[in-house]
This record gives structure tokens, sequence and C-alpha cells, in this order.
């Protein structure tokens, strides 16, 4: 994969509860501003009370459109050991696709992003990204768009 | 059978498009035409024409928000799902589409 910060992978990445990652969602987003962190995290939490971002399984897309966001990206997080109980209809989430996005962003990449969400639809391709167990892999699965 | 439909999620940017995605895969492997409009965080794309809506036996709307220009189905069979549905069963929301459409036919030759 090329370094291109549009894409960003986080391999085994050691988080072990939903709170976990909507708080390391946050982290990417805003380091240092506690109430913009909350507000990310409500943000999340508000997108999953709407419907279920569970898109196969395994497979979480949390997505959230911010003005907190300066600039957007598609964040793979990769768990080290799967999420077992992610809500009390989820679990054995293994696999995380985060896209945030920024208000206004320029309609070049929001098709950018919405082609790239047209790959989700492909369940082998996120079987691949499922099974690949190496970073190198992993990374190499990815379909940049 | 000839399927159109739209797909629409809360953000815009996500299961509006897998969710057009799933619903012609699942469509074309059982053999029907379909054809999904998606209202976006991009706005409107793969607009649905009149004759397109005109020749649907079935109308599937993939939504979780207000849709724009609901009122061109009008008349139609409308199928209305939350956008996960297809995201998550897409063959089975089209068998149950296809069942649907079945019921319906035999009930009007029964008339």
């Amino acid at each position: 994969m090329n370094d291109n910060s549009f894409y960003q992978v986080y391999f085994n990445c050691k988080l072990e509860t939903k709170e976990e990652v909507h708080n390391f969602i946050s982290n990417i987003v805003c380091q240092n501003n506690s109430s913009i962190k909350e507000e990310i995290v409500n943000q999340l939490i508000r997108r999953e009370e709407a419907g279920s971002t569970l898109i196969a399984e395994h497979v979480m897309l949390p997505h959230i459109e911010s003005d907190h966001v300066k600039k957007s990206q598609i964040i793979f997080i990769r768990l080290a050991k799967p999420i077992v109980t992610w809500d009390y209809q989820i679990e054995d989430i293994c696999l995380l696709i985060v896209l945030l996005l920024k208000r206004n962003e320029s309609e070049e990449i929001k098709k950018k992003i919405s082609l790239f969400t047209r790959t989700l639809a492909d369940e082998e391709y996120l079987n691949r990204l499922l099974n690949s167990k190496e970073r190198y892999n992993f990374e190499q699965e990815i379909i940049t768009i | 059978m000839n399927i159109v439909g739209i797909a629409a999620c809360t953000v815009g940017i996500a299961h509006t498009y897998i969710a057009q995605e799933k619903l012609e895969n699942a469509a074309k492997k059982a053999g029907h035409e379909i054809a999904i409009e998606t209202q976006g965080t991009i706005g409107t794309e793969n607009e649905l024409t009149a004759e397109q809506i005109a020749d649907a036996h079935v109308v599937i709307l993939a939504i979780d928000v207000k849709i724009s220009n609901r009122e061109r189905f009008e008349g139609k069979r409308i199928i209305e799902v939350p956008t996960e549905v297809a995201v998550k069963s897409p063959n089975k929301l089209i068998e149950k589409v296809e069942k649907i459409f079945e019921q319906s036919n035999q009930e009007r030759e029964g008339k």
C-alpha cells in the first residue's frame, strides 16, 4: 500500500470494547480537546442508534460527518483480538473500517469515498481482509480508489 | 421482474452505496432487471427515468431518511426497509420481494 494518508491502517490494535474503539477514533480526530472528543464519541453512538453499522459478519463501518474532522479519511482498524460483545446484538468484531468525513467536503473526495464504500459490498473482499494475518498482506489487500 | 429503488442513509456516505451494490448484485443473481438510485451526500446519482419507473413491477426503498421525489412511485407496489436490511440480507430481501410479487399476481388473477 502506498504511503497515502487518505487511508490509514492500525493493525493488531489492542482495543477490547466498543467504548475503547470510540475513544480511539475520537483520538484520531482530535488529541487535545476533550469536549470535541466527547462530541465525536456521541456522534458515533448516535449513528449506531440510528441503525447498525455492522456490514458483514465481524466487520463494522462506523462513520461520521463532522466540523471537527479536518481531513476526510478512511481508517482500517484490525483488532488484535475480536471484541466478543460489541453490544447486546452484535458480537465477535474483528475489523472496523471507519469513515471520517469532513463537513462540506469537496465533491471529488465524496465521490472517492462513495466508490470506496461500494467495494465493501463484496463479502469476498472483506473475507480476504479478515483472513490477512500479517500487516503487509492486509495492506496489500486494501482496494484504494 | 423489473425492480427499481432508492438507497439513502443518514450520513449518506456509507450504507447508501453498499445497499445499492448489494441490491443490484442480489437481484441480478436472481435473474431480475434492477436500477437503484442513490440519494447520498453527493446528491442524486443513477437517477431513475420515468420509463424505468413505469416498467417496474416493484419499488424497493432502502432508506433511513426522507427521500426526494417519492411521489414518482405513486400507485406502484412499494417495499420499504431500512438500509441495514439491504446491506445485511440482500438475497433474503429479493426473495421476499419475489414472494410479494407472486402473491399479488395470484390475487389479481383470482379476482
